[in-house]
């Protein structure tokens, strides 16, 4: 029997490879983008564009980041768009009060805290993740509108983030943030024993269990984990827009398409690379995209969102390749 | 107390509900005794392990470890007393390396300022597998896909990295190869000279009187025998397993196959990769047809690929009433064909629905009036008949599944398909985890279905079952037809086994 | 051992009573009794009657499991592709256009949910952004965003109620009597069983989407015709609307044999007096209305999963009974 079932799946030479198959990704990257430049006609590459791309990849990756440690474990937030509004509320607010420190501890604290939270409901009630989410998302989403400091313009409500405080936001750091969180996220991935852990409970959590891990605590800890990511991405999200829309009617979770994307292609490379070093790659890939979209004049608001629509179900559908359990 | 005792049972039990699992168990292993602990399914040994290991919490009676009591409240509470076992089906964690799997939930100890060094830990995880000498094992890679043997291999090796001075093995030579049967071997008798125990729980007699010095033998949740490996002999371990006589109207009391002309179900060349290959067989009228083999022998999955559970490879199911090709479950419940899969709670109930919606489920078409009314008191009717007939045990048929003991459950199971006109009953594993009198009655009713005129395929992990019941048997071993026997021909359990192995 | 009348009330089913009687005595009270005044409550009707349908309809998606999240937006679609049509070619068109389009969007969301596996509310929200973004783009180049004159017929009230009286009764019928109905609920129940007993589980699966999407496109005709045509705003947060009326009546995330359908029509009204009634006592402002019922919903997610969990707990006991030996291996099964 045991010659039956090896056939199947033989196992792949993943280490040795993940290298290359990552350089081959970035080579196709770089042969697409002068294919893309071309049909541009110079616009794609342009250092501007270029500027924009690789400042707006940031804080979707950090989001993204978020979301690997949420779905190892199995578990989906969809309330995380309406913290980022609260996270970025409190860059500002923090910000424009104590300079850098507010503009980092602020959206730092507030988005790990809510995040925080939402696993301690997730953890606690046995309510299904999805639509706890979507009860906190609607929560949060009216906490911004009670918070929404510019109070005499009902019309327009943001808030605007003093100018001297958006470094963050600009190229060279912004980069080097992505560099350190990269670091990080991989680390704490691969490398932690709560990584680890994370990662065992979505495989398996009978296993785990019998293994001694605490599976409440675990939960808790990606609470915090994905949390610091997120709280980070609202920072540097504020830094980079400087004021905030706030959103009403569940329209938050708009906010997670671009990571969700990010997160459903990064986990179909998922077999030949590390899904914490995909997901810049994949963030790459998503922007250009869309970026690409922009310069052709394809309206933004309207068709490009049907693209990202359709990429999502087709992501979706790639991932879900061959898996055999029951989907609801 | 003897100094050289390792662990003492003392009247151990466990209820799961009305379920005696565990009677007074009581036994003692000394330091250095390997252990055989064997019985039919259901006797009760995986649980007493479970017990030992701390997956369980006992319900009354003590456990001395090295005259200590022991009461362990987790596996993890079992292993700092240096017990670990290897389970017969927990597995590891695939979308985790195999070295991190050696190591999980213990990663603590190869942490430096919060980072698990994965270097020290894959060092740590070679040094287990050369110290035991057990097979080469790609640590970096993840377990996702390795082979169910390499798997195992991972567990034996992260029950060992504990240094258990008792481990617990629960059937894991089935899914060893020879060579590396032979291994475990000599691993366990290493072990044995460093002054260890083990216990082995193993369906096959031969290899438990081959490893161990003594054997306890367990029936119906009691130990009915303990003796020394060397003085005893497989009849002897069998007859104890057995102990009861196997009455006549327990089972056929002929002796000869009888079954109709006509073919019901032609199965020809069936392939389903990994799992079954160019499986062929006809059923009959009237016959029941059993199915037996080792664990992987795929026998449970020719019950689900003839249902049009599965996708085959190759092959067909032909339905010779109707000239149909049966490629769907839905078609196979359209024409009168019926399975019950062998894992209740998850496959067959809906565990949370009333008696009333379980038995109605697969007659929701026959109950169908112009268009498409099933009326309520229709549905009402067959479900009081049938909860009647087979006398199930409830407040009500509103009554939630999941509050039946096992054996009514099972007669929910298997009695919604007798209130259909059945051509061909697929039957897995019937008689799984319910007592002895229900058994009886889920005997009678294939017995009444034969007569009826149903074909049967009787798949069971219980080789005195399909013996007892079968007209005829076919052996299967990895994933093939090895042999067909009638039931006036060589029908007895050592000529079985011989074929199955 | 057999009574043959005996009146079951679990605490399961007594919830969403309760929640009703509750959030309706309460704005009772706090609104000195506007909320009961004959003209409001006729307002409440006719706000509830959308939700009725497409919940009723969204119901057989919530038995299986699933969720159907794109409800809001098809409508949006539905209504802007037949409007569009019956001004192009011809007023009688928007009735059938609305209702293919809506069936059509709804079996191509089950198609996916089914033979792909994707989570339905991780594909219902994709087609969320996606298909807005189509209607938006259709809404930026069509001249008219009312439907045809003749079509307004449809808001009459001796069309429009005896319509909504029968697509109820027919919904209810083949929900509750019918195999479609028991099916869906097999498969919420537990999807293994339902697959093992021949239930055909993709196909039903495909079915219950396109009978929410009929209802979308039946809901479609309701709302063109009592607002007279689209605008942007149509059918924002309508889904939520929807799946609230259908877990505020007290059915089960999970589905399963909890989805009654009377439990639709109960949590449609006590999310219609929700809105309603904040309206009444003064806190009509989003902040305020969009916090309550992201907390009421909490809340009765909360109260219904204890409830059940409660009326299975002392059921449960002699359950264990199970276990005996292959109680290792049954713990993994549970997980796969």
């Amino acid at each position: 029997m045991q010659t039956l079932k090896s056939k199947q799946n033989p196992p792949q030479e993943k280490n040795q490879n993940q290298a290359i198959f990552a350089l081959i990704l970035i080579a196709v990257i770089i042969i697409a983008a002068i294919v893309f430049n071309i049909i541009t006609g110079g616009e794609f590459l342009d250092s501007t564009n270029i500027v924009i791309v690789l400042s707006h990849i940031v804080w979707p990756t950090f989001v993204a980041w978020g979301f690997c440690f949420l779905f190892a474990c199995g578990y989906t937030d969809l309330s995380i768009g309406a913290i980022i509004v609260l996270g970025s509320f409190a860059t500002t607010i923090f910000g424009n009060w104590l300079g850098y420190p507010g503009v980092i501890l602020g959206g730092i604290f507030v988005g790990t805290l809510l995040t925080f939270l939402n696993f301690n409901v997730f953890a606690f009630t046995k309510i299904p993740s999805w639509i706890a989410g979507i009860s906190l998302a609607m929560i949060y989403e009216a906490l911004a509108v009670f918070l929404k400091v510019n109070k005499t313009t009902e019309a327009l409500i943001y808030v605007e983030m003093d100018k001297s405080l958006r470094l963050l936001g600009k190229l060279p750091w912004s980069v080097i943030v992505l560099a350190i969180g990269l670091v990080c996220a991989y680390i704490v991935y691969n490398r932690t024993s709560v990584g680890l852990n994370i990662r065992a409970l979505g495989g398996n959590k009978e296993v785990s269990k019998a293994l001694g891990i605490n599976i409440t605590k675990t939960l808790l800890m990606v609470g915090l984990i994905s949390g610091l990511f997120i709280g980070l991405a609202s920072v540097i999200q504020q830094s980079i827009a400087g004021r905030t829309l706030v959103k009403t009617g569940l329209t938050s979770i708009n906010m997670m398409f671009h990571p969700l994307a990010i997160v459903l292609l990064a986990q179909v490379l998922q077999k030949r690379l590390n899904i914490i070093i995909a997901v810049p790659i994949c963030s790459i890939i998503i922007y250009a995209i869309f970026n690409l979209l922009t310069l052709v004049r394809v309206p933004s608001g309207t068709l490009q969102e049907a693209f990202l629509g359709a990429f999502l179900i087709a992501f979706g559908i790639i991932g879900q390749r061959g898996s055999k359990g029951v989907v609801k | 107390m003897s100094a050289d005792i390792m662990l003492e049972i003392k009247e151990l039990n466990k209820y799961f509900g009305p379920t005696h699992a565990n009677k007074d168990i009581s036994f003692t292993i000394k330091k250095g005794e390997i252990k055989g602990l064997i019985g039919e399914n259901g006797s009760g040994k995986s649980t007493l392990i479970s017990q030992i290991a701390g997956l369980y919490a006992s319900d009354s009676g003590t456990m001395l470890l090295n005259g200590e009591p022991y009461s362990p409240s987790s596996p993890v509470d079992a292993n700092n007393h240096a017990i670990s076992i290897v389970m017969q089906e927990l597995g590891v964690i695939g979308s985790l390396p195999a070295g991190v799997n050696v190591f999980l939930g213990r990663t603590k100890q190869f942490t430096k300022n919060g980072i698990v060094n994965l270097k020290s830990l894959n060092k740590a995880a070679a040094e287990q597998f050369k110290k035991w000498d057990l097979p080469y094992v790609p640590l970096n890679k993840l377990t996702d896909g390795m082979m169910i043997e390499t798997r195992k291999i991972i567990e034996l090796a992260r029950a060992l990295s504990v240094e258990p001075q008792l481990l617990l093995l629960d059937e894991i030579t089935q899914s060893l190869s020879m060579n590396n049967r032979n291994k475990l071997y000599e691993l366990i008798n290493k072990l044995k000279s460093m002054g260890r125990s083990v216990i082995v729980i193993s369906h096959d007699v031969e290899e438990l009187i081959h490893i161990t010095d003594s054997i306890t033998v367990l029936r119906d949740g009691e130990v009915v025998g303990d003796v020394i490996s060397n003085d005893t002999s497989a009849d002897d371990i069998k007859r104890m397993m057995v102990g009861r006589e196997i009455s006549g109207d327990y089972y056929r009391d002929d002796m000869k196959p009888e079954y109709g002309d006509d073919v019901v179900v032609s199965v020809r060349n069936l392939t389903v990769p990994g799992e079954i290959e160019d499986v062929s067989f006809d059923v009959h009228e009237s016959e029941i047809l059993g199915f037996c083999g080792l664990s992987d022998s795929g026998i449970h999955t020719v019950g689900k690929a003839v249902y049009g559970l599965l996708k085959p490879s190759g092959g067909q199911v032909y339905l010779n009433s109707k000239e149909l090709v049966i490629k769907k479950a839905s078609k196979a419940l359209r024409n009168n064909m019926a399975y019950v899969p062998k894992d209740r709670d998850n496959e067959a109930l809906m565990i949370h629905a009333s008696i009333h919606d379980n038995f109605n489920l697969p007659s929701l078409t026959e109950l169908q009036g112009s268009i498409g009314y099933l009326s309520p008191g229709k549905l009402k009717k067959l479900a009081l008949e049938m909860t009647n007939k087979l006398s199930v045990k409830c407040t009500d048929i509103y009554q939630t599944m999941d509050a039946l003991s096992g054996g009514n459950k099972q007669k929910v199971n298997l009695g919604r398909w007798l209130a259909k006109d059945i051509k061909l009953l697929i039957l897995d594993c019937p008689t799984r985890g319910v007592d002895v009198g229900v058994k009886a009655y889920i005997y009678s009713l294939i017995k009444e279905a034969k007569k009826n005129g149903t074909a049967t395929i009787l798949i069971s992990d219980e080789l005195t079952e399909v013996l007892g019941m079968s007209d005829r048997l076919i052996v299967m071993k990895d994933g093939r037809v090895n042999d067909v026997i009638h039931r006036d021909e060589d029908f007895t359990e050592q000529s079985v086994i011989k074929v199955m192995i | 051992m057999m009574k043959m009348k005996k009146i079951r009330i679990s605490l399961q089913d007594v919830v969403p009573f309760a929640a009703f009687i509750i959030i309706f005595s309460f704005f009772a009270i706090t609104s000195k009794g506007s909320v009961l005044s004959a003209f409001n409550l006729s307002i409440l009707l006719d706000q509830s009657v959308m939700t009725i349908i497409v919940g009723c309809g969204a119901l057989f998606v919530v038995a299986q499991g699933s969720i159907d999240l794109s409800v809001g937006v098809n409508l949006a679609f539905t209504s802007v592709v037949a409007t569009w049509a019956a001004n192009a070619a011809g007023d009688w068109l928007l009735i059938p256009v609305a209702l293919i389009v809506g069936t059509l969007v709804g079996a191509f969301t089950g198609t996916v949910v089914s033979r792909f596996k994707v989570p339905s509310f991780m594909v219902t929200i994709a087609m969320l952004i996606g298909m807005r973004g189509i209607v938006n783009y259709i809404q930026s180049f069509i001249s008219t965003q009312a439907i045809p004159e003749s079509m307004m017929i449809l808001s009459e009230p001796y069309v429009k109620y005896p319509a909504f009286l029968l697509i109820i009764i027919v919904l209810a019928y083949v929900f509750e009597f019918t195999k479609v109905g028991k099916y869906c609920k097999a498969i919420g129940e537990n999807e293994t069983t339902a697959r093992f007993v021949g239930v055909p589980v993709t196909f039903m699966k495909i079915v219950a989407f396109a009978i929410c999407g009929l209802t979308v496109g039946l809901g479609s005709l309701f709302s063109l015709s009592s607002n007279g045509g689209t605008s942007q705003q149509i059918g924002l947060f309508f889904e939520m609307k929807v799946a609230m009326a259908i877990f505020f009546g007290g059915v089960l995330v999970t589905g399963g044999t909890s989805a009654k359908l009377y439990k639709v029509l109960l949590g449609s009204f006590s999310i219609t007096i929700i809105v309603n009634g904040l309206n009444h006592i003064g806190l009509s402002q989003t902040q305020y209305s969009q916090s309550i019922q992201g907390i009421l919903l909490l809340l009765i997610l909360g109260v219904t999963i204890l409830a059940s969990k409660k009326s299975r707990k002392s059921a449960q006991l002699p359950d264990e009974a199970e276990a005996i030996d292959e109680q290792a291996e049954e713990k993994t099964a549970h997980l796969k």
